[in-house]
């Protein structure tokens, strides 16, 4: 039988429970973009015009800004949280925080100007 | 980072629960790397549209289709275990008892491998094609 106490509501907790809800979100989002690109179409069929045609529609581009957006806050955290874990001068704690938001924010960036830009043919 | 946290990722508790635990690491990191390659190559389709193609071709290739088959795996074992997890800590927590945890940890491992085999059998399948076997 597990113990209930009363858990500060702090960053980690918001970053605790962040894990578990966009986790239970990603599993049909990414399982659904893996099983629609890797298996049934296949990477084989994947270029320029495939990506065109399925920015096409909204609906796409909206499921893969969701799927960016979940994905890299989801495994960056992941990723702070496990590099934490081997880390424990408070100073050095701040100090990957703040490189791991810069990595995050320079991705989610990157992803969000290509999914609103679209192809551009060469 | 200090060798002893090293080493206990190997040596701490053992049994079912450490292997979920480093399983669902691994796998976990696995998918960030391939993650942030991914957001960069899609990235091209906007700022260099022209090395699109290159950076599919490197997909395309036998070890990285290969790879592919792990990634796939990777996904499905971290959902499902995640699933687990977020479950037992957000709606069954009163359930939280060591025996059903082990049996949970069991039924991931079987859960994904299922879900795992028929698409390792279709990217295999692509891989043996491209092989010409």
């Amino acid at each position: 039988m597990a113990r209930i106490i009363n858990l500060p509501k702090n960053g980690e907790m918001i970053a605790w429970k962040w894990m578990r809800y966009s986790g239970l979100l990603l599993i049909p989002l990414a399982w659904g973009h893996v099983l629609i690109q890797d298996v049934l179409v296949g990477v084989d069929n994947i270029d320029l015009n495939y990506v065109s045609m399925r920015w096409a529609f909204v609906g796409w581009r909206m499921y893969d800004f969701l799927l960016l957006v979940l994905a890299l806050a989801h495994g960056i955290n992941g990723l702070r949280q496990v590099v934490l874990d081997f880390v424990s001068k408070k100073k050095n704690i701040r100090l990957v925080n703040q490189t791991l938001v810069v990595y995050w924010l320079v991705l989610v960036l990157l992803g969000i100007a290509a999914l609103m830009g679209g192809v551009r043919k060469p | 980072m200090s060798v002893r946290a090293m080493t206990n990722l190997i040596t701490y508790r053992g049994g079912v629960g450490q292997l979920s635990f480093v399983l669902h690491r691994l796998t976990g990191l696995g998918i960030l790397l391939f993650l942030v390659i991914h957001v960069v190559d899609t990235s091209t389709v906007f700022f260099f549209p022209s090395l699109y193609a290159d950076a599919i071709a490197i997909y395309r290739s036998v070890p990285f289709m290969i790879g592919e088959i792990f990634l796939v795996f990777s996904v499905i074992y971290h959902g499902v275990n995640g699933a687990r997890i977020a479950i037992f800590d957000l709606y069954l927590l009163k359930n939280w008892e060591i025996k059903t945890q082990r049996n949970s940890v069991k039924w991931t491992l079987v859960i994904s491998t299922l879900l795992w085999l028929p698409a390792a059998f279709i990217m295999g399948r692509n891989v043996f094609e491209k092989l010409g076997i």
